[in-house]
């Protein structure tokens, strides 16, 4: 009996050390039960010769009533941070640089959603009575400020920030909305935010981040978002969602391109992670749920290469750039793809994206991961453009009134998504502005003018609807939300406002006020265009958080650029001068006055005679003794006897002194 | 002993300096804890006044202070770190993310892991003396706040453009000598800290130390009044001067010691050489009352921490009556350091003897609370220390009789 017994115990450990795994791997699929945390890392070469990195980690923690408070992955930081102002989403960004919408693309995932305004912006939405979302607002810019090494405190004036109600996103009254144009980005901000992380800078994907190569980019943003569902009375739901991305566009300086420069101008710069970042990733971070790394291809690209693939090898011409990576004619990877994806088909005329995924888990410190790309031929390609193109300028001179122009330009890529809708009849374009004004910038909203084609048009024809919430001196700014709808065969559209500069009070004036005034960016949105990018994958995506926020609805959006006003600034060498010349007035006047009253004439003359028998010089007394000798009259002395008898005895009477203090000294110390 | 030989020195102190600081300090009273508390922690305030990318030499002088009192042992959340400019990634910095302090470029003082608690248009002087003083508005986070006590040693190191009484925030206000002296004081007043040593570096800089009148302070200025104090040297790549003359020496000095070293203050002060300076280094110690021979340089640019040992695994009411005695202690019995250490002692042996017995948890915590009302009314050691023997004798007792 005792045998058999034997026997089954190693089969049952067995069996249970092989379904374990099995039951861990479901309890992971299913909706968040326990804390996960991925890092993903997708790279694109960008058309003007540069690369865009975009790191991407997300963690999650589910429901605090299923979990409790106690954190294994999770940032406890973050989730004191939701706790206490319950704070239902949020978004901080850091970012240094312009996105180049045209070069580097505006109807795409990531420029959407990771192309931020220079400077800070921050904007969270609250999950409190209406009364304390101010409160909620002020506190949280401070907690950040001291988390992020940070001035996001600034933002607690009520000058700085807003409550868009529709023209940011949808939410009410509890969405508070703010910027810091001129906030410097640095390493003491980005150390913080990779605190966050399980395995911070020092395993994983994160330990790429080398801070001087990062921040000699042309463009880098650093964000965090944050999505709760913890207030919410319904259990499993998500919990808390932590996604930090950080972008960063580089231009890759490898010396082979340096060399060739002679004679192959047009050939991409190829590239390496260490070219690009000076380090190889040495293996995954040990705590994260999936560690992967993609390259994608542009839409464009991939329409270039396959068009260069059917000129070259036309006995190949079935093969496509997904399936034959090595036989591509256009560039060579240094590590093969663990798989290639390709985007299921959007548009009918369009060649599909593709992503090369690699997984990082096969790579250790002994067989680093260094993934390069070297291009084989000159490649010339477009990114996917916004359907408008968006800039904003100042108009006006002078230290007393300007005007801002928003000005959208159609893009040749819209036409031809344009005509796709044409189909359905009226065919309009939506454009969504929004626009914070500091209050010292005075617009006058009664006077937008809107231009289609360089024609004036009736305001009412074109702006759909309009809220406007005027400035308050020193209290508010003031906020522009706008709907318009052009007609699509637009090629350029104009807004402009008028407004007038403010004075503000000389404690307001920051110390290098000559530099001028930002207006933070302004926000268009085209809510008709989405940017999906569906891959045709099977389940895997659940795993991938950058593919499945590639495949989130998203309108396509995009930021202007910040405005620098020059105000009038006090220039204290002013009251200065004012002060000198009056003083030096006042004194000439007043010194002659009292000259002319006090002045005796009869005095003067007789003075000045006495002045002119008195001899001055030692040498003309002589002189004049001399000559009274030679003409034998006696000489008189010229100032009065009594006089030098006092000056003598004065001068006795100190000497008489000095010697007693001498004699006093002596005798006593000596 | 020890107590003797220390009411000595202030006794030689006080005849060395004079009648007018005795009357000085007499109007003070420096209140009665300042001599009996122990140093239990360094934070260190270090400010750069100047914006502006000529100033680079400024933030460099900081970041390089930043760096010495962090490897010498003052963790990151006791700095307190004002910077008036960003300078690492400016435009105008060819090396992004980087700042020298030399020409040679073989240390990056922004490193990777820098803390910076204040920037750009925080630094003001309403900051800085709402830092200095602690009071802040309550959203504040604490990392922006210097949460120092009576037991804390400061240093507080000033470095920008400044002249006669005054230093120059931002290029647009100014902090007075009057002002420094006033915040110095409320801190004395709300025991904020036990000994503070306040280094300038800036033109005329003895001048801001003028209106001081709080004991345990120590001033070092790096020139006199009417003097200025000039640049080290000039990075060609950078383009501009890269550090002070003063804290170019001063971290000459620091570059030779680590943790461990004992070398003093006086060793600090005369280290600096006129000539090199081209100034001539102020020391203002009429404040101070120890011998600057004695007292480590570590004492300021380095760290003690209190760590409370415990062997027994987290437990809520037994360490906190613990830490109730403990606390109590200094306030209640103004008592000199030796007969505190043997409570503290005599306490933590007990507290070693807890986890042995789990079972007689019940009457041991009795005991244990009737010993902690004997100990606040204990005057003498030697009875407290029977009473502690008496304790440990069942406490021996009982395993034994177990072990039968």
């Amino acid at each position: 009996m005792a045998l058999p017994l034997l026997l089954l115990r190693p089969i049952l450990l067995l069996s249970f050390l092989l379904f374990a795994p099995i039951i861990n791997f479901k309890a992971a699929l299913g909706s968040v039960t326990e804390e996960d945390f991925s890092e993903e890392l997708l790279l694109r070469p960008l058309p003007d010769r540069k690369v865009l990195a975009h790191f991407h980690f997300r963690s999650r923690a589910p429901h605090t009533s299923s979990n409790g408070r106690h954190h294994h992955l999770f940032p406890k930081a973050i989730s004191q941070l939701v706790q206490k102002f319950h704070v239902k989403e949020m978004e901080l960004s850091f970012t240094q640089g312009r996105w180049n919408y045209d070069r580097w693309g505006g109807f795409d995932p990531i420029s959407s959603n990771n192309a931020k305004p220079p400077g800070v912006e921050l904007w969270a939405v609250f999950d409190v009575p209406l009364e304390h979302v101010d409160d909620s607002w002020k506190n949280l810019t401070h907690a950040l400020s001291g988390l992020f090494c940070a001035s996001v405190n600034f933002l607690e004036s009520s000058t700085t920030y807003s409550a868009p109600e529709w023209g940011y996103r949808p939410a009410p009254g509890s969405l508070r909305y703010g910027t810091l144009p001129r906030e410097a980005v640095c390493t003491e901000n980005l150390t913080p935010w990779l605190k966050l992380l399980p395995c911070r800078d020092k395993a994983g994907l994160s330990a790429l981040m080398d801070r001087p190569s990062i921040y000699k980019g042309f463009y880098h943003s650093q964000r965090l978002r944050l999505t709760s569902s913890e207030f919410e009375s319904e259990e499993g739901g998500s919990g808390i969602v932590l996604q930090q991305t950080l972008t960063v566009v580089v231009q890759p300086d490898s010396e082979r391109n340096v060399m060739s420069y002679s004679h192959e101008t047009k050939l991409q710069p190829s590239w390496s992670l260490t070219s690009i970042f000076g380090r190889m990733v040495t293996g995954r971070c040990v705590l994260a749920k999936s560690s992967t790394v993609y390259l994608q291809l542009d839409r464009g690209l991939v329409g270039q290469l396959d068009y260069l693939q059917k000129e070259n090898e036309l006995s190949n011409a079935d093969k496509s750039v997904y399936e034959g990576f090595s036989s591509n004619p256009g560039f060579e990877l240094s590590v093969k793809p663990d798989r290639v994806l390709k985007e299921l088909n959007g548009f009918e005329k369009k060649t599909p994206s593709v992503v090369y995924e690699f997984y990082i888990e096969k790579y250790s410190e002994s067989r680093p991961f260094d993934l390069g790309l070297t291009w084989k031929l000159p490649v010339v390609w477009s990114c996917q453009k916004a359907p408008l193109h968006a800039s904003r300028f100042l108009m006006g001179s002078g230290n007393e009134r300007g005007a801002i122009a928003i000005s959208l330009r159609s893009t040749e890529v819209s036409d031809e998504l344009l005509h796709t809708d044409m189909s359905e009849g009226r065919c309009k374009l939506e454009v969504k502005v929004f626009q914070v004004v500091p209050w010292y910038i005075k617009v006058y909203f009664h006077t937008v003018r809107v231009y289609v084609n360089e024609q004036p048009q009736e305001v009412s024809d074109v702006v759909e609807k309009m809220r406007v919430s005027p400035s308050v001196d020193k209290v508010s700014p003031g906020v522009m939300e706008m709907v318009l709808k052009f007609p699509c065969g637009m090629k350029s559209a104009a807004i402009t406002l008028e407004f007038d500069k403010g004075f503000l009070h000389i404690d307001e004036y920051p110390p290098d006020a000559n530099q001028g005034f930002d207006i933070p960016a302004a926000i268009i949105c085209f809510p008709n265009f989405h940017t999906s990018m569906q891959f045709f994958t099977d389940k895997s995506v659940d795993r991938s958080s950058i593919l499945s926020k590639f495949q989130e609805n998203n309108a396509v959006l995009a930021y202007t650029e910040v405005l620098l006003v020059p105000l009038t600034t006090p220039d204290f060498s002013m009251p200065y001068n004012v002060i000198t010349i009056t003083c030096t007035v006042c004194a000439l006047y007043f010194g002659s006055l009292l000259n002319v009253l006090r002045k005796r004439v009869g005095e003067e003359e007789r003075s000045a005679k006495s002045k002119a028998t008195k001899e001055t010089g030692r040498l003309r007394q002589l002189l004049s003794r001399v000559s009274a000798k030679l003409r034998g009259r006696p000489f008189e002395l010229p100032q009065p006897p009594s006089n030098s008898s006092s000056f003598i005895s004065s001068k006795l009477i100190l000497f008489i002194l000095v010697a007693g203090i001498a004699v006093f000294w002596q005798v006593y110390f000596g | 002993m020890c107590n003797l030989f220390k009411s000595i020195v202030v006794a030689a102190a006080l005849l060395l300096l004079g009648p007018c600081t005795v009357t000085k300090c007499m109007a003070f009273g420096s209140p009665p804890s300042s001599e009996t508390t122990m140093h239990t922690n360094n934070w260190a305030v270090l400010v750069c006044t100047s914006r502006f990318w000529f100033n680079y030499r400024h933030m460099a002088n900081t970041l390089s202070l930043y760096r010495t009192v962090k490897r010498l042992g003052i963790p990151d959340e006791r700095i307190i770190l004002m910077l008036a400019d960003d300078m690492a990634c400016n435009a105008r910095n060819k090396y992004p993310a980087q700042v020298f302090n030399n020409e040679n470029h073989r240390l990056n003082l922004y490193g990777d892991n820098v803390e910076v608690d204040y920037r750009g248009y925080e630094v003001t002087v309403e900051n800085f003396l709402r830092v200095l003083t602690g009071r802040h508005e309550n959203a504040v986070p604490r990392s922006k706040r210097l949460l120092s006590d009576e037991g804390s040693h400061i240093l507080l190191y000033m470095t920008g453009h400044g002249g006669d009484e005054f230093l120059k925030f931002q290029d647009s206000e100014e902090l007075q000598s009057h002002d420094l002296a006033d915040a110095v004081k409320q801190m004395k007043e709300k025991h904020r800290f036990k000994e503070l040593l306040i280094m300038v570096d800036t033109c005329q800089a003895a001048t801001l130390f003028s209106q001081l009148q709080s004991p345990g302070v120590l001033a070092i200025g790096s020139s006199m009044k009417g003097e200025n104090s000039y640049s080290h040297h000039l990075d060609s790549d950078v383009g501009v001067s890269v550090v002070d003359r003063f804290t170019f020496y001063t971290l000459a000095f620091f570059e030779r010691l680590n943790m461990y070293d004992n070398a003093s203050l006086s060793s600090l002060f005369n280290s600096y050489n006129p000539t090199l300076l081209m100034s001539t280094a102020y020391y203002r110690t009429d404040l101070y009352q120890q011998h600057l021979e004695e007292v480590p340089v570590t004492n300021f640019f380095g760290s003690v921490m209190e760590t409370i040992h415990t062997d027994s695994t987290y437990k809520a009411p037994s360490i906190k009556s613990f830490s109730r005695a403990e606390i109590k202690m200094p306030l209640d019995q103004p008592a000199n350091d030796n007969e505190r250490r043997i409570l503290a002692d005599s306490n933590g042996q007990d507290q070693i003897s807890n986890p042995k017995k789990e079972e007689q948890q019940g009457a041991f915590r009795h005991l244990w609370n009737t010993i902690n009302d004997k100990v606040e009314k204990i005057e003498d050691v030697d009875s407290f220390v029977l009473y502690g023997l008496l304790v440990m004798l069942p406490v021996l007792l009982l395993p034994t009789l177990l072990s039968w």
